[in-house]
């Protein structure tokens, strides 16, 4: 890999490609005075920087790296929104599935004007939309229910609705802009609430049950369809319906 | 599973709707396939996925079943399968599992034991299934049991001779020496799972595992397709009505016969595949590579069958020589008669017996078959003599000839063997429409 020293956007040219592990996508050595961000799945070995798990590499001007993939399970990251479970209440906190390595910790006054005096009570089972503010290795995971600012800006319990899992790659496509086809069409025809999170958790409600059923089931099978066939299936199905 | 899952899929019940689309009488999507070596299995119904092995083992049988050979079912949950499944000790449902299909199976006597006995009191086979939980989609019981039937159906096992002075001694034969034996079946009971939700009264069949964690109860009927409920499994949970418990048996009955023909559509195919390869394999290394280009002139549907019919019809020019050959060494005409009917009558049998599922398939009526053919023969025996020296006549008159015609040949020749064989498939045909709809044996009759 030739790199022009100096150049700006010294960019690996395996740029959005599919790298699989020991692939090296940057020498170092060729480069000077240059600051590189790594992301999740990418490593320095010498003046190498190689790969470490499976999937499309991603560069962000100017200066990061990271290699996305969809899992099944979910690796925290800090400013995500996720969905999480509650599974149990402490004095301090919340535990909370977030279908990651470990159970996350939401601290009880993380709320919009929490203080100790106005805790939340939350059930065992209880969904949550949320955001992620520490994540570091070999410690359990901080969440939140406010944005930067301390709002809360639709953070909190979800109430009715159907919510079930996928991979963290549908949940990148969902959010994707511009908006992916199958929201997209099903929202021009249907009227539905949909919160989708970067951990592979999708909620969704509507007023009749059906609504929620071809939803579900709808952005579930858009998985592995390319967005023309997207568009197909949706048509389908309301064609199907009506 | 969250609270909103749980409440959701109520309300959803309640207006006949299932998360995953279906209607509550809709079974999944049923997958069965068949791995490299006899006897195993892979069913997949929607998410859920089960591999089965049957295995099998020459052990001394129970003292008050000196001649009934075993079966026993084991169940292996992988903690891949689901998060709530730990390694070691088998939990609760991993035991129920087994037991729900172990009883299906036994108490219904669909495996025939008997016929596993090899020395009365000494020697029995016992049948081992194991089922491997590789994915749990839910409904785990219907996967495992329709796992089990496949791999049971698919399984042969050596087949063995008692020898020795005393006849206590056994050899077992290697699958390239004899051909392994299938097990007889009598009958597929096929377990069929209802779910009830709210106080009994809504019913759902093949519950996924979002259902099964919702559920107030379930309810599992093991039938057969001819409507013969053979195990009903009801462990707690929420009481039901007999009159919903009539109208689970009732839909069980249909779920049954619809799931019993997959699995025979599916052993079938495999049966085929597994008979075409040997086609592919030994040319023309017995007696049963002779009758199968008779039976493919017939089909007409594999395109490579007529490579054969030269490697095999070497065999006949060498059959035919022999038979001559005897008959010119031997001076008293009704031995020769009646040894070459013998022959004839063998000779058909086997055509009869390998028809579908490869050589010297071992087959309980082929036995009775023979003095019935023998008696017939002798009734007539002039006409079938004269008939065989004619046919040997023309054999080697023909013997030039052979490659240049084959096909006419082939059926020239075979004529009076293949007459002789639709004769006792008639005989077969006719016996075995009174027996169980479900045994392999069946799969001859077209």
């Amino acid at each position: 890999m030739e790199e022009k020293p100096l150049s700006s956007s010294s960019s690996s040219s395996l740029v959005d490609q599919i790298i699989v592990p020991g692939d090296v996508i940057l020498d170092l050595s060729s480069m000077t005075n240059q600051t590189l961000k790594l992301g999740p799945g990418l490593r320095q070995d010498g003046d190498a920087i190689s790969v470490m798990k499976a999937g499309r590499l991603r560069f962000s001007k100017p200066n990061k790296y990271w290699v996305e993939s969809s899992e099944k399970r979910y690796v925290p990251c800090v400013e995500d929104t996720i969905l999480g479970i509650v599974v149990d209440c402490k004095p301090d906190n919340f535990l909370v599935d977030i279908k990651g390595p470990m159970l996350a910790f939401l601290p009880v006054l993380a709320f919009e004007g929490g203080t100790r005096r106005n805790i939340p009570k939350f059930e065992i089972g209880t969904l949550l939309y949320l955001r992620v503010v520490k994540a570091n290795s070999n410690m359990n995971p901080e969440l939140s229910c406010t944005d930067a600012s301390g709002k809360a800006s639709e953070f909190g319990p979800l109430k009715e609705g159907y919510m079930f899992e996928s991979t963290t790659g549908l949940s990148r496509m969902l959010l994707s802009s511009p908006t992916c086809p199958v929201l997209e069409a099903l929202g021009k025809k249907l009227s539905f609430e949909i919160a989708v999170g970067l951990n592979g958790r999708v909620w969704v409600n509507a007023s009749a049950p059906e609504t929620v059923i071809l939803v579900a089931n709808a952005i579930m099978n858009a998985e592995t369809l390319s967005w023309a066939q997207q568009r197909i299936m949706v048509d389908k199905l309301m064609k199907r319906i009506q | 599973m969250t609270i909103n899952e749980r409440k959701f899929i109520e309300k959803a019940l309640l207006s006949e709707l299932r998360i995953d689309g279906r209607h509550p009488f809709d079974y999944r999507q049923l997958t069965i396939k068949f791995g490299s070596e006899e006897g195993s299995s892979e069913v997949q119904l929607g998410q859920t996925h089960i591999m089965a092995f049957v295995t099998s083992q020459l052990v001394q049988p129970y003292r008050d079943r000196p001649n009934e050979g075993t079966l026993s079912v084991f169940t292996e949950f992988s903690p891949m399968a689901d998060p709530s499944f730990e390694p070691g000790r088998p939990g609760e449902y991993a035991v129920e599992l087994g037991r729900i299909v172990d009883r299906g199976l036994r108490e219904s006597r669909a495996v025939d034991t008997e016929s596993l006995c090899v020395l009365a009191g000494r020697l029995v086979w016992a049948i081992r299934v194991d089922l491997h939980i590789l994915d749990n989609g839910g409904n785990l019981v219907d996967a495992a049991n329709i796992a089990a039937l496949a791999a049971l159906m698919t399984f042969r096992r050596p087949e063995c001779t008692p020898e020795g002075d005393d006849g206590q001694e056994v050899t077992v034969h290697p699958p390239e020496v004899k051909e392994p034996l299938p097990l007889i079946i009598h009958h597929l009971p096929v377990a069929v799972t209802f779910a009830f939700f709210g106080s009994g009264d809504i019913l759902v069949i093949d519950p996924t595992h979002y259902e099964e964690a919702v559920m107030r109860g379930r309810m599992t009927a093991t039938i057969n397709s001819s409507g013969d409920v053979c195990a009903v499994q009801k462990a707690g949970g929420e009481g039901v009505m007999q009159s919903v418990i009539m109208q689970c048996m009732r839909v069980a009955s249909l779920k049954a016969a619809d799931i019993t023909s997959k699995i025979k559509n599916a052993v079938e195919a495999y049966n085929t595949e597994r008979a075409l390869k040997k086609v592919k394999q030994h040319s023309s290394s017995d007696a049963i590579e002779v009758d199968e280009p008779d039976i493919k002139l017939k089909e007409n549907r594999n395109p490579y069958v007529f490579k054969e019919i030269g490697e095999s019809l070497k065999y006949h020019e060498n059959r035919l020589k022999e038979e001559l050959d005897r008959k010119r060494s031997e001076n008293d005409g009704v031995e020769i008669r009646t040894f070459s009917s013998q022959q004839g009558a063998s000779i058909s049998g086997e055509n009869v017996k390998s028809r579908i599922s490869g050589p010297s398939n071992w087959d309980p009526y082929s036995k009775g078959i023979a003095p019935d053919f023998l008696r017939r023969l002798q009734a007539s025996p002039g006409s079938l003599a004269v008939d065989k020296e004619q046919k040997n006549g023309r054999g080697l008159q023909k013997l030039n000839e052979f490659k240049t015609e084959k096909p006419a040949v082939e059926q020239n020749a075979f004529s009076s063997a293949s007459v002789e064989a639709s004769d006792v498939r008639q005989q077969i045909s006719s016996k075995k429409s009174l027996m169980d709809a479900v045994k392999p044996k069946n799969r001859r009759k077209r």
